[in-house]
């Protein structure tokens, strides 16, 4: 009987839960970045798998922003003394979190299709893709989960949300490859980085260039995971759930 | 005290702490029956909020045996829930409009859509809110958000409905529709636990009221009961000018040797609540001509449930 009320608060996410406004800014900023590529500014080719990646980040930095708004606005407390558990919230949660991930990472490959008129991932390709990102925004989205838990702010919220971000953003492999040529401390950075990871196995499939190496990737990308999904799990369920 | 399953409540010794060192619920003991209106009373700060988050299964109690509708909270939470309705006293409600709340509240309650669509239309027209059905929750006033909150909960069947505070930022209109609404949707059979700091409201809707004063329930009882309970059935009210107040409340104190209740409040005013108001007149009147004060007013009326709240606050002080 939990699916179905975790597909009801899911509905609820989609439905009322995510402003449309922000929405154009998560997933049309990134699109129209790839336009600009498209038009002779840089690879497309390496940007667009680099850009399908990254959503992952937003996913979790849009699911991390549900717990905190719903806190603020009450709803966290009315949903839980309704026919919901703590743990249906969250679930419900990290659903919406994977679904945003996975759509905003479609979005992105039918604007780089379109842009350069048709790019076939194989269908391995698209498994590394589906797998990773699903992963990823697990896994950005616990990351912000814990932030929300524990930050009750707003300024502080947000400044330590845009910290975040501008790290795991810049310093990945997302815009850029990591090459000997870079700074030791920006290669240093760009290979402890998750982001840099989930960029790669994503380009990979996009590339069709996987090799057995990406399986220990993965493996290391779910382990974090794990560990951070688990963390926010424990943090959340200890969490005061009222805002003051 | 003993333990009937059919109550919709029980509670034994209640008690909840925030930090471990101060008990915001502190010891309560007591029943709600099934179909009542039941009326927690208390000032600011006494652990009326406290008591409804643990009685709706937000926060555990700290200690003390809980049973709400025959279930222990501590393992059958997720089937009490789905059982109650609560409006807390904090304002909740999702990014959309007035009706889009209500929807989608019903959703989350698996309601029915064909179900759902006609008690949003009934409860939207039932609680005058047709107006303002488009509009975003977040824009409506204090009292409309209020209204919709309350109205929004009836989305769902229950067996015990909370309600935290429900007529704060009411005007006098729409407070007394309210409650009247609340009433009627009580001849159905529904339990309420209904908190306030507002006495004629208790008095209007409650079948029965615990009076709670720094987490403890100092009185409980039918309305008319409290009144008669605490101070008999008359209230002397009396005030005077300048500061010779103190000698005159002393002086008739004295005389009355404990008879009635004596109770001052923070604007001077004393107040006599005797089962003998006639006396009462006497040694108000005496006692001021004896110490030369000029009364500034003198009264006699019913009791009210005030009166009773004072008088019973009062005591739990003084007993400290
Ligand atoms: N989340 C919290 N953490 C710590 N202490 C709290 C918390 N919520 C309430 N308290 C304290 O517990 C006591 C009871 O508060 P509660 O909110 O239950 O009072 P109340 O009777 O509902 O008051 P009001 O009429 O103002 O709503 C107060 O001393 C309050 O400061
Ligand atoms: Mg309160």
């Amino acid at each position: 009987m939990v699916l179905p009320r975790v597909s009801r608060l899911v509905y609820r996410n989609f439905k009322v839960n995510t402003d449309p406004a922000s929405l154009v800014i998560l997933v049309g900023l990134p699109a129209m970045y790839l336009v600009f590529f498209g038009f002779g500014f840089g690879d497309l080719l390496f940007i667009a798998p680099g850009l399908m990646a990254f959503q992952s980040v937003m996913a979790g930095t849009v699911g991390g922003g549900m717990l905190w708004a719903d806190r603020r606005y009450g709803m966290l407390a009315q949903l839980l003394v309704g026919p919901f558990s703590r743990l249906d919230y969250l679930l419900g949660i990290m659903l919406t979190t994977v679904i945003f991930g996975l759509a905003g990472a479609v979005v992105m490959y039918a604007v780089a299709f379109a842009l350069l008129h048709g790019v076939y991932i194989s269908p391995l390709g698209w498994g590394s893709v589906v797998v990773t990102i699903t992963v990823g925004s697990l896994f950005f989205g616990a990351l912000m989960l814990i932030l929300s838990a524990l930050v009750k702010s707003n300024n502080t919220y947000n400044s330590i949300q845009i910290l975040v971000l501008f790290f795991i953003n810049f310093a990945s492999t997302v815009f850029y490859p990591d090459t000997p040529r870079l700074p030791v401390i920006l290669q240093v950075l760009f290979r402890v980085n998750p982001l840099s990871y989930i960029a790669n196995l994503v380009r990979a499939g996009f590339d069709g260039t996987l090799a057995p190496v990406d399986v220990f990737y993965l493996i290391g990308l779910l382990a974090g995971t794990v560990i951070l999904v688990v963390l926010a799990t424990r943090t959340y369920m200890r969490s005061d759930i009222s805002y003051t | 005290m003993h333990q009937d399953t059919s109550d919709a409540i029980n509670a034994v010794g209640l008690v909840h702490s925030y930090d471990g060192k101060k008990n915001a619920v502190d010891g309560m003991t007591f029943n709600v029956r099934r179909g009542e209106v039941f009326g927690v009373l208390g000032r600011n700060g006494a652990g009326k909020s406290t008591l409804i988050k643990v009685l709706t299964t937000l926060i555990r109690p700290t200690a003390g045996k809980l049973t709400i509708l025959g279930m222990d909270p501590s393992h059958k939470s997720e089937e009490i829930r789905a059982r109650i309705g609560v409006v807390q006293q904090d304002e909740s409600f999702d990014f959309t409009s007035v009706e889009g709340n209500f929807d989608i509240y019903g959703v989350l309650w698996g309601i029915p859509k064909a179900v759902r669509i006609e008690r949003r239309e009934r409860l939207l027209k039932e609680f005058d809110l047709l107006e303002i059905r488009k509009k975003r929750s977040f824009d409506l006033s204090g009292g409309q958000k209020r209204r919709a909150q309350v109205a929004r909960e009836f989305m769902h069947d229950m067996d015990i409905l909370f309600l935290d505070e429900p007529t704060v930022g009411l005007d006098v209109i729409m407070r007394r529709n309210l409650l009247d609404l609340i009433k009627e949707q009580v001849k159905g059979g529904l339990t309420v636990v209904f908190t306030t700091h507002n006495l004629e409201e208790a008095d209007y809707l409650c079948d029965r009221i615990a009076v709670v004063e720094s987490g403890k329930v100092i009185a409980l009882d039918t309305v008319e009961n409290l009144k008669r309970l605490y101070g008999g059935k008359r209230t002397v009210e009396f005030a005077v000018e300048g500061s010779s107040g103190i000698e005159l409340v002393r002086a008739v104190e004295q005389s009355l040797n404990g008879e009635s209740t004596l109770k001052v409040l923070d604007d001077g005013t004393a107040l006599v609540l005797t089962e003998d108001p006639k006396k009462a007149l006497r040694v108000v009147v005496e006692a001021s001509q004896k110490l030369g004060v000029q009364l500034e007013w003198l009264n006699v009326r019913k009791n009210t449930l005030e009166d009773v709240f004072l008088s019973s606050i009062g005591e739990q002080r003084s007993g400290n």
